[in-house]
C-alpha cells in the first residue's frame, strides 16, 4: 500500500506554516519506512488531488480555523469539510477534485483512506516565519496524531501484521 | 443559501479559513434600491515590513508565496524587478526561457479557470444550482473525457513549470540577469510535443464554448445584456507591434472609445496609475491619474481602469499568433466591434489568451535558441532601484523593490492583478445587485448573478491561504442607509 503524507501550509504566513513543520517531523520519524512518502506542498483543490494521483492512502496536514482553541486538532474527512457544493475562487473543492479524479480513471485513495488534519491556527493573516506559541505546542501532539493514524489498519484486509507493520516499527 | 432579516447575522461556518473572504456590503437607499455595494476582502498584512530589511535576491522565492493562486507570477516579475535594481539586461536566451516558462504557466491557470470556475456559469448554466456549478457539472454535461483533458493539461504544465523552474509550484529559478539553468534538447523535444498537445486542447476549448455558449442565444444576451456592462477603460501589456504579451513590453492603456490614452514603461507606472484608499476597505483602489477619481462610475472621464484578459484583447491591436489572432478576429466581429465592455466576455477572451499561450509556448520551445547556454548575465552594479511587471492572469502584476547599495531591501511596493480590478469589480456587482433588489425586495438568484458578475474577474484574493476546505464563502450583507445590516445571504455554507 502507498501512503502519503502531505503537509501544506505557508512557511512565510504565520500559523500557515504548521502543515509544513509537521511535516518536516514526521519526514525525520518515518524515514526507511517502504511505501510511506512525506512532502511538502502547498495547493488544495485539483491540484492536491493530482499530488493524491497514485497512492492508496493520504494524511494530509493543515492549518484550519474553526473557532476552537488555537493548538487544538481536528480530524477529519474529505466529507467532514462544510462545503460540499461549493466552488472556490480558483479551484475545486476537495471532495469535487477527488471525484473528477476518480471519473477520468486516476488512481486515488478512496474517500475512507484521506485523513485531513487540521491544527486550530491563531494568525493566518500577518507574514511572519514564527507559529504562535499554542499552535507551536500542537505540534508533537499532531505528529503523534499522524503516527497513530498510519499505525491503525485502513481495513481488516490491511491491518498491520508481521508484512505490514505499522510506521516507526519497521 | 440561507437568508436572515432584521438585522439577524447568519455568520460563514467558521471552518473556513477564508473566512470573511468574498464579503459583500450592499448598501440601500431609503427607497429600498440599491445605492451602493462593495466586495471586501481581507488582506494578509505586513508583507512590505516581513520583505524590508532582506536580500533583495530572496524576493523571487519569497514573493512567489504571496499568492497561492499565481505564485509563478509573483516570481516572474519580482525576478525582472531584480534585473532593473540590478541594472542589468538578461541575454535572449533568457528572456525567452522566461516567457516560455510564464507561458506554459498562463496555459495551465487559464485552463483551470474556465473548467472549473467560469465555465460552469455557462456550460452548465447561469441558472443551474450551485451544487451542480462546477467541473462534475462541465463533465456531465461535455463529456467524461473532458475530465481526463483537463486533468492532463495541468499535469503536463505543472510537470513542464517544475522542469524548467525547479520546484512544482514555487519555482525557484530566476536570478537577476537571467535564470539559474537551461534546457537540454530532449527536454526541448517534450516541451515541443506538449505544447503542440496544448494547442488543441485550447482549440477544443474554444469549441466547446462556441457549441454551448454562442450557439445560446440566451447566453450570447446575457454576455451582452446591460447588466453586465461597464465602459471603462483598459489596460495591457503589448509587444513592439501593440499586439498582446504577457512577459514584456510597453503598458498601453485604452479608453472606452477605443483610442489609445497612454503607452508606457513599466518603471513609468507612477506617473500613470495612483490609488485611491477607501475607508472601509483594506484594498486600495488604482485609477488612472491623470484622468482621476471620479467614484465608482464608467466612462470616459472616469479614471477606472480594467485589467483582464479582455482587457489585454482591448488594449493590444491584435495577437502575435496565428490562430489566436482569427479567433480574436471573430471575438470582435462576433460582437461588434472594439472595444468590448461586456465584463462576461472575459471568459472568451481568457480561451483566446489560453490560445495564445499555447501557441507561444510552441513558438519559443522552437526558437533555435532556447537550448543556448548563455542564459545569465552576471551583475555588477551597484544595486539601487527597480520596477518588474508581467501579466498576471488576473491582470498586470507590478513590483517596485528600493535597496541600499548592499542590495538590502528598503522599500517594497506591489500592485497585484486582482488590485487593479478592485473598482470595477465593485461596479460589476452594484450592477447586478440592482437589478435584483428592488423596494428593499431581494429576487431570488441575486447570490448566483452577483458571483458571476465577480468571477469574470477571476479576482485572487490577496491571499497565501491555500485553505484545506477549498471553497470561497459568499456573504451578502444588505443595510440600510444608516449603515446598519438588515438582512444577510450567505451561500456555501453546507
Amino acid at each position: 500500500m502507498k501512503t502519503l503524507v502531505l503537509g501544506l501550509g505557508n512557511p512565510i504566513v504565520s500559523d500557515d506554516s504548521v502543515g509544513l513543520r509537521v511535516a518536516a517531523e514526521l519526514r525525520t520519524r518515518l524515514a526507511g519506512n517502504v511505501g510511506i512518502e512525506v512532502d511538502e506542498d502547498y495547493w488544495g483543490g485539483l491540484k492536491l488531488m493530482e499530488r493524491m494521483i497514485g497512492y492508496d492512502r493520504a494524511v494530509v496536514i493543515d492549518a484550519i480555523q474553526t473557532g476552537a482553541p488555537p493548538g487544538t486538532i481536528h480530524q477529519l474527512r474529505p466529507d467532514d469539510l462544510p462545503t460540499q457544493r461549493s466552488a472556490s475562487a480558483h479551484d475545486a473543492n476537495l471532495p469535487t477534485a477527488l471525484a473528477l479524479g476518480r471519473q477520468a480513471g486516476m488512481h486515488l485513495p478512496p474517500d475512507e483512506a484521506v485523513v485531513l488534519v487540521g491544527i486550530e491556527a491563531a494568525d493566518i493573516l500577518n507574514f511572519g516565519e514564527e507559529l504562535t506559541p499554542e499552535v507551536e505546542a500542537a505540534v508533537p501532539r499532531a505528529v503523534a496524531l499522524v503516527l497513530q493514524i498510519l499505525a491503525a489498519p485502513l481495513s481488516a484486509r490491511e491491518a498491520p501484521g508481521p508484512d505490514n507493520p505499522p510506521p516507526g516499527e519497521s | 443559501m440561507s437568508t436572515a432579516t432584521a438585522k439577524k447575522r447568519i455568520s460563514i461556518d467558521p471552518i473556513t479559513r477564508l473566512e470573511g473572504h468574498g464579503k459583500i456590503d450592499i448598501f440601500l437607499n431609503e427607497e429600498g434600491d440599491v445605492a451602493n455595494a462593495y466586495l471586501q476582502i481581507p488582506e494578509l498584512r505586513g508583507f512590505e515590513q516581513f520583505c524590508v530589511g532582506r536580500p533583495a535576491e530572496d524576493m523571487p522565492n519569497l514573493t512567489n508565496r504571496i499568492c497561492g493562486v499565481c505564485p509563478e507570477a509573483h516570481h516572474m516579475a519580482a525576478t525582472k524587478a531584480l534585473d532593473a535594481v540590478w541594472h542589468v539586461d538578461p541575454p535572449p536566451a533568457a528572456k525567452k526561457l522566461r516567457e516560455l516558462f510564464y507561458s506554459i504557466f498562463f496555459a495551465t491557470d487559464h485552463t483551470t479557470h474556465f473548467y472549473a470556475l467560469g465555465g460552469p456559469d455557462f456550460v452548465v448554466g447561469p441558472e443551474a444550482p450551485p451544487a451542480e456549478r462546477n467541473i462534475l457539472g462541465v463533465v456531465a454535461k461535455v463529456g467524461l473525457e473532458i475530465g481526463g483533458k483537463v486533468i492532463n493539461m495541468r499535469r503536463n504544465g505543472h510537470h513542464l513549470i517544475k522542469m524548467i523552474g525547479g520546484r512544482p509550484v514555487h519555482p525557484n529559478w530566476g536570478l537577476p540577469g537571467g535564470v539559474s539553468r537551461g534546457i537540454n534538447e530532449e527536454q526541448r523535444q517534450e516541451i515541443e510535443k506538449l505544447g503542440r498537445e496544448a494547442i488543441e486542447f485550447a482549440r477544443f476549448s474554444l469549441g466547446i464554448f462556441e457549441d454551448v455558449v454562442l450557439k445560446n442565444s440566451d447566453y450570447v444576451d446575457l454576455i451582452t445584456g446591460d447588466t453586465y456592462t461597464h465602459q471603462t477603460y483598459n489596460i495591457g501589456t503589448v509587444d513592439e507591434n501593440n499586439h498582446a504579451n504577457f512577459y514584456d513590453g510597453k503598458v498601453r492603456v485604452t479608453g472606452p472609445d477605443g483610442k489609445e490614452h497612454a503607452k508606457y514603461d513599466a518603471k513609468d507606472y507612477r506617473e500613470y496609475i495612483t490609488e485611491r484608499v477607501e475607508p472601509w476597505s483594506y484594498l486600495k483602489f488604482p485609477y488612472l491619474k491623470k484622468i482621476g477619481w471620479k467614484g465608482f462610475v464608467d466612462g470616459i472621464d472616469s479614471g477606472v481602469y480594467k485589467a483582464t484578459p479582455l482587457s489585454r484583447l482591448n488594449a493590444a491591436d491584435g495577437m502575435a499568433t496565428p490562430l489566436a489572432q482569427t479567433e480574436y478576429d471573430r471575438f470582435y466581429d462576433t460582437l461588434g466591434g472594439k472595444p468590448v465592455h461586456h465584463t462576461l466576455a472575459t471568459h472568451w477572451a481568457r480561451l483566446i489568451e489560453l490560445l495564445f499561450a499555447t501557441e507561444r509556448w510552441v513558438q519559443l520551445a522552437t526558437d533555435p535558441e532556447i537550448t543556448s547556454k548563455e542564459y545569465r548575465v552576471i551583475p555588477t552594479q551597484t544595486p539601487t532601484e527597480g520596477v518588474g511587471c508581467v501579466e498576471a492572469p488576473r491582470g498586470i502584476l507590478t513590483h517596485h523593490y528600493k535597496t541600499d547599495e548592499r542590495g538590502i531591501l528598503t522599500a517594497v511596493n506591489l500592485i497585484v492583478g486582482t488590485t487593479n480590478n478592485n473598482a470595477p469589480i465593485c461596479m460589476s456587482v452594484k450592477k447586478a445587485a440592482q437589478g435584483l433588489i428592488r423596494k428593499g425586495e431581494v429576487r431570488e438568484g441575486l447570490l448566483n448573478m452577483v458571483e458571476m458578475a465577480f468571477r469574470a474577474y477571476d479576482p485572487c484574493f490577496g491571499c497565501a491561504t491555500h485553505s484545506l476546505p477549498g471553497q470561497m464563502p459568499l456573504e451578502v450583507n444588505l443595510r440600510d442607509p444608516r449603515g446598519e445590516v438588515v438582512q444577510t445571504l450567505s451561500q456555501y455554507v453546507g
